[in-house]
């Protein structure tokens, strides 16, 4: 198809910006003193977001829309990009939900009469506080019929693992608004999220990074065992930079225990594999580089790529993959599926915004100047 | 086909035992439901002595969170892995393309046999 996209980015961080006007008066003073708490924990000396994407106005990385389709969606040709937020899923993560819960609202209403106003190649994330389901399902309910918010997102540090029933009115409500639920890292350890690892915390940055995937094979996991995918039937689900090569391991290990344990989770009518491949996307990017690029490749068709994997860039973090560099040589059809087939699927954009009539005046030029003001940026930046 | 004598009825069903030897193969033997079947003691996962495993009962497919308990005394589980295997078919409930080895049963007034072929 001619005008379908080429490339979808999956994951590209905006500063949503000063919330000050989007939250009730009654959180005014605890929102300057505090902003939106967990973003700092380990330190990193490359630190979170790429140094040469600062704004050409001198601000912080993320923080200038038209800047921003500059320096990456032009640059690398991306018709569509999933913007997922700054600093802003550890809400879920405060021991406070109803601070919580309304800035999750702020949040999303900042998106909506803000950077989803800037360009149609522009999709929104909705956020939620995923401690307090009931409130979460609420707030996807009140925003899903925006045409550009097309997914629920909240963070991948949780208090519990994801499939247990407590969060089920989230997949309720995504299901029921046909959006898929995404969860992105960088708040492992923090706020009242469980430890980093069963074994507590590591040291150093590095280490904590390292081993983050572990947490998204807890979810998944999770999520397959307790039947999530058979009480929801219609649920997508996004693990979103938590890597992709420990997939077959874990589809093959829960295989290989479902034949001997099933009737402990008697919901399941397939081997747990053929949820994940069915109802489970990961993104790329960190894309794991190994020192023959052909194992990547290999393990790429051990878990369908060409359903399960969507190209994903995390601009403008450090860490960030380069779409015309960082996926090994693979066959014509599975790249396309990764670039853009699947995302175009999930996230119904079937072909590309009709022409590229960005907003390029005032508001652009506002959403840059505001981002200045946002007590937020003190308290960094997730993954 | 040959007929090999196996056991008396009694022998089985007061539970005292189920694996014989036959021919040097070993065979376990299990009434389900009045009907007779045999197989050998051989799980067809990893080679474990699959009838000194615990004949039950198991979930049946279910809603989430729902459990029904069903196929009582029909499930062979597999003492190693836990696997579960239907007596009456032999099929492992996951995958029934893996299925223990099975030999008819004759009945004759107290005398069980089991056939080769």
């Amino acid at each position: 198809m001619k005008d379908a996209p080429a490339l979808i980015d999956t994951d590209v961080h905006n500063q949503i910006g000063p919330l000050l006007p989007y939250l009730p008066k009654a959180w005014h003073d605890r929102y300057r003193e505090t902003g939106i708490p967990y973003g700092v924990q380990y330190y990193s000396s490359v630190g979170v977001n790429r140094k040469d994407a600062v704004t050409d106005q001198g601000g912080p990385p993320g923080s200038d829309p038209q800047f921003l389709i500059r320096d990456h969606l032009d640059r690398y040709g991306i018709d569509y990009t999933i913007l997922t937020g700054s600093g802003v899923l550890g809400l879920s993560l405060d021991p406070d939900p109803d601070y919580a819960n309304v800035l999750a609202t702020a949040c999303n209403d900042r998106m909506i009469e803000t950077w989803l106003n800037v360009s149609p190649r522009f999709k929104g994330s909705i956020f939620i506080n995923a401690s307090d389901p009931a409130a979460a399902a609420a707030e996807i309910r009140r925003v899903a019929s925006h045409p550009d918010m097309v997914q629920v997102l909240m963070a991948s540090a949780a208090r519990m693992p994801y499939g247990q029933r407590f969060y089920h009115p989230i997949y309720e409500a995504a299901e029921e608004c046909g959006l898929p639920v995404a969860v992105h890292p960088g708040t492992e350890g923090k706020g009242i999220s469980g430890p980093p690892t069963p074994s507590g915390y590591p040291t150093r940055y590095m280490e904590w990074h390292n081993i983050l995937p572990t947490n998204y094979m807890t979810h998944v996991n999770s999520l397959v065992c307790e039947g999530v995918f058979e009480k929801f039937p219609n649920l997508k689900f996004v693990a979103i930079e938590g890597g992709i090569s420990w997939l077959p391991h874990l589809m093959w290990r829960m295989d290989k225990n479902y034949k001997a344990l099933r009737e402990s989770t008697p919901w399941l009518k397939r081997l747990p594999s053929e949820y994940i491949k069915d109802h489970v996307r990961l993104t790329t990017q960190p894309i794991e580089e190994p020192a023959n690029p052909e194992h990547l490749v290999q393990i790429l068709h051990m878990i369908e790529a060409e359903k399960t994997i969507m190209f994903s860039s995390d601009y403008p973090h450090w860490d960030n993959d380069n779409p015309k560099m960082a996926l090994p040589r693979m066959p014509k059809e599975m790249r396309q599926r990764i670039l853009a087939g699947t995302a175009s699927e999930l996230y119904g954009l079937h072909t590309k915004p009709l022409s590229k009539d960005d907003d390029s005046g005032e508001q652009a030029e506002q959403i840059a100047a505001e981002s200045k003001e946002a007590p937020g940026n003190a308290w960094g930046e997730e993954e | 086909m040959k007929r090999h004598w196996v056991a008396k009825k009694t022998e089985i069903q007061e539970n005292k035992q189920r694996i014989f030897q036959v021919q040097g193969l070993e065979i376990g033997l299990y009434c389900v439901e009045g009907r007779w079947f045999a197989w050998r003691n051989v799980c067809p996962h990893q080679g474990a002595p699959i009838c000194k495993g615990r004949v039950c009962g198991t979930r049946l497919p279910s809603l989430v969170y729902q459990y029904e308990y069903g196929m009582e005394e029909r499930i062979l589980r597999c003492p190693w892995h836990g696997w579960e295997f239907d007596l009456t078919t032999g099929e492992h409930l996951v995958d029934s393309g893996t299925k223990l080895r099975g030999y008819e049963v004759v009945c004759e007034g107290e005398d069980l046999f089991v056939v080769f072929p």
